[in-house]
């Protein structure tokens, strides 16, 4: 009996001291677990079976009027490959890689074959779909080592359509120029980004999951017309190759709401290849450079004239050979000795001479104002970055001979677009629309709101100086009284001006010798639809604005009345006579 | 005020109450109940069962769901992937320049002059013409001209004219061949007969 007690009280002793070595040894453990470092388990208990992705925000279309994209972004994925599993099988990699994502043979699979490096790249900006694709086939032909990430593709599906104005990317996704650079803030949105617990590659349900979802990035609308930009940059093509000339910009407005339909700049690149383009090439040249417009901007002088109501289009005129100005002479395009023009003589001739009298009817102060009011040496804002203000002499320092130089237009710089949207006012019965570029309303990075919703208009001149003007300007195109009968569209009443000036050269800051030849008109001339703008610099055959822009001034016009629908207003031409 | 005999008599009289509702009797024992355990029992093993079968099944079905949701959203993917290379690709065949290169091979030029009807008064804008050959526009860029030094400019050698001794010596020389020739062509000729 007593032995069974003790061989009872030595088990249950026993038992307690197995117990207590367990639970020591749990004890130890907690106390390693937690007290020495708990930090790095918890991390590596968090890490374990959880993955966090990013969301990347899409980037917004940059579309034309229609809804044609003209850069649009597309889920795309890099090829890489890890040479040390491709070495093996390299050449017939190479020659399917070659063949199916359209890189060379020779330079794939040099990198097939490298030894120093487990991550090469085979193919970059491929569609997903595609890279998928190939990568997946490649795998079942029983080649290893290729994978993908994310690269995502900015693609401008028109090449050289708008390519200036748009701007490019830069290979590692950032915008470079252009609008792309200009409303970046609007276009990239906030890439988000999801954390979750996966195990065995599926989401565990019930599981840690928190997301925050994208931002996508916000389409931007422009005013272009795609289809049209294309046909006026291919006419602009060919007229400043044909003229051998510098460089050439073109531009189509619409009359009565100031949008910019069409603005073409040659040379220009192709968006899709950037870097193969002349560095010079990439801006826009309608916006960031300046030149003196010439006689085009006579149009301006004249219809400050009549709205003052110094003048009529029927003030006669008698125009000596040339006049002296403090010490210059001043001299028409062609020689003459006196003639007897009316204003409107002097306009559809370009005569200097005249333009010059006929101006001493105006003070500085007065024609100052109405450049200024016209909106000559301010920036038009349509969102374009680096766009020039142009020059507009302080009137303060105007003296006689500037004030006779700028009434024909030197002796004053303008961007184009500046120009156009001052000659678009006399087209518009004297009211000064804005131009824009954007649709709607877009914010720029430097915060500036533009579109054509911010557009205002400010009346410029009265609307009877405006129609008088137009139709002094229908001569400029007239076979007998005109210098530009080339630029006439036929069965439409077109008014327009050329324009021909010097240039000053970038070394010497004076004249040397080059020209800018121009043209600026609208139609249909009593009731003008759509301003067309076209200036070539420097050509290298002998012509003026009459016969270098003047029929790529009439192809544009053509086409634009035809595509728009725009049927001849079926009224008689101008009967005003230019001379006396 | 009490005399103390008073106070005692009232004292007792409390005691001899309080004694009788002390009284203790025997209660009657409760009688055994007659409805059985075994309904709640069951309706407890059934809850207990029925919940850990719902919670087992609803788990296999959350897992289930998070299965088909990945391969749903790698499907979605694939898709969206795929549409847009589709959409890239109209993208290429609607390009202006393709279209216009593609007309152009057909022989299709812009029209230049159309008539408008004014259906309200019945009346004729404009002059119709057929488009002509020269009313295209070029639309490929001239070619890329070649760098100077593939193209140089013609060598010119002056030379001295001859003397009237060399022109003499030419001249005989000339007349010489062609007599030479002309007897092997009459040879020739008469070969032939």
């Amino acid at each position: 009996m007593s032995n069974a007690r003790a061989s009872a009280a030595l088990r249950l002793r026993v038992g307690f001291l197995v117990i207590a070595i367990v639970l020591s040894v749990l004890g130890a453990r907690l106390v390693q677990l937690q007290a020495i470092d708990p930090k790095s388990y918890a991390v590596m208990a968090a890490t374990e079976g959880t993955v966090t992705v990013t969301l990347p925000a899409s980037r917004g279309t940059i579309s034309d009027r229609n809804g044609l994209a003209l850069a649009h972004s597309v889920d795309g994925l890099m090829v890489v490959a890890d040479p040390t599993l491709t070495d093996e099988d390299a050449p017939e990699l190479a020659t399917f890689l070659s063949q199916r994502l359209d890189v060379d043979y020779f330079g794939t699979l040099q990198r097939l074959r490298r030894t120093d490096s487990r991550f090469q790249y085979i193919a970059r900006r491929v569609p997903a779909a595609i890279a998928r694709d190939v990568v997946a086939e490649a795998r079942e032909l029983g080649y290893a080592g290729l994978s993908t990430r994310d690269d995502p593709v900015r693609d401008y599906p028109t090449g050289d359509v708008a390519a200036n104005l748009l701007g490019f990317m830069g290979a590692d996704g950032d915008p470079l120029a252009g609008l792309e650079l200009t409303f970046d803030r609007t276009l990239s949105g906030t890439d988000g980004s999801a954390r979750y617990q996966v195990g065995f590659g599926n989401r565990i349900p019930l599981g840690e999951s928190t997301v925050v979802p994208a931002r996508h990035g916000d389409d931007l609308q422009l005013t272009i017309d795609g289809d049209l930009q294309w046909f006026v940059q291919r006419v602009l093509r060919s007229t400043v190759e044909g003229a051998r000339a510098e460089s050439g910009v073109a531009i189509v407005m619409d009359t009565r709401t100031g949008e910019i339909l069409a603005l073409a700049d040659h040379p220009t690149f192709d968006a899709r290849a950037p870097l193969e383009a002349p560095k010079a090439d990439l801006g826009s040249r309608a916006m960031q450079d300046v030149y003196e417009p010439g006689s085009v901007e006579k149009v301006l002088t004249m219809a400050a004239l009549l709205d003052a109501g110094k003048v009529t289009p029927q003030t006669q005129i008698e125009v000596p050979p040339n006049i002296r100005r403090s010490g210059r002479t001043i001299r028409d395009h062609w020689q003459h000795g006196d003639i007897r023009l009316t204003l409107a003589g002097v306009l559809s001739k370009s005569s200097n001479v005249g333009t010059i009298l006929a101006a001493s009817e105006l003070t500085r102060e007065e024609l100052h104002d109405y450049l200024v009011r016209f909106g000559l040496g301010a920036r038009t804002d349509v969102g374009v970055r680096g766009e020039t203000r142009g020059l507009l002499p302080d009137v303060a320092n105007w003296s006689q001979l500037s004030h006779d130089t700028i009434a024909f237009g030197q002796g004053l710089s303008v961007n184009a677009l500046q120009m156009i949207a001052a000659v678009n006012a006399v087209a518009n019965d004297g009211v000064r629309v804005d131009p824009s570029l954007v649709r709607g309303v877009a914010t720029t990075d430097t915060g500036t709101e533009v579109g054509t919703d911010t557009a205002t208009s400010t009346r410029v001149i009265s609307s009877q100086a405006a129609r008088d003007t137009a139709e002094m300007m229908e001569l400029v195109v007239d076979p007998e009284a005109g210098v530009a009968p080339r630029a006439q569209v036929p069965g439409y009443r077109v008014a327009g001006k050329t324009g021909t000036a010097q240039r000053v050269g970038a070394d010497c800051g004076c004249y040397d010798g080059t020209f800018t030849v121009s043209f600026a008109g609208f139609a249909p001339a009593d009731d003008p639809r759509f301003t067309v703008y076209v200036v070539v610099q420097n050509p290298g055959t002998r012509g003026g604005g009459g016969s270098i822009t003047g029929p790529a001034f009439a192809k544009i016009m053509g086409h634009l009345l035809h595509r728009y629908a725009v049927p001849p207003t079926g009224t008689p031409g101008t009967d005003l006579a230019h001379e006396w | 005020m009490s005399t103390p005999a008073v106070q005692y008599r009232r004292r007792t009289k409390l005691a001899e109450a309080a004694g009788r509702r002390a009284r203790l009797t025997v209660a009657p024992r409760p009688r055994p109940s007659r409805a059985s355990r075994v309904p709640f029992m069951t309706l407890v093993t059934l809850l207990l069962i029925g919940g850990v079968v719902g919670l087992l099944l609803f788990n296999t079905s959350m897992q289930q769901a998070s299965f088909a949701a990945t391969s749903l959203e790698h499907q979605a993917r694939v898709l969206t992937a795929q549409e847009q290379t589709l959409r890239m690709e109209l993208d290429t065949l609607r390009d202006p320049q393709r279209v216009a290169e593609t007309a152009q091979r057909m022989g299709m030029v812009p029209a230049t002059s159309p008539a408008f009807l004014d259906l309200a008064t019945g009346r004729v804008l404009g002059e119709p013409r057929p488009a002509t050959p020269q009313d295209g526009i070029r639309i490929q860029p001239l070619p890329t001209p070649k760098p100077r030094e593939l193209s140089p400019p013609p060598r010119i050698i002056e030379v001295a004219p001859p003397t009237r001794a060399e022109r003499r010596a030419q001249r005989q020389a000339d007349r010489l061949a062609e007599q030479r020739a002309e007897r092997r062509a009459a040879r020739r000729g008469g070969g032939g007969e």
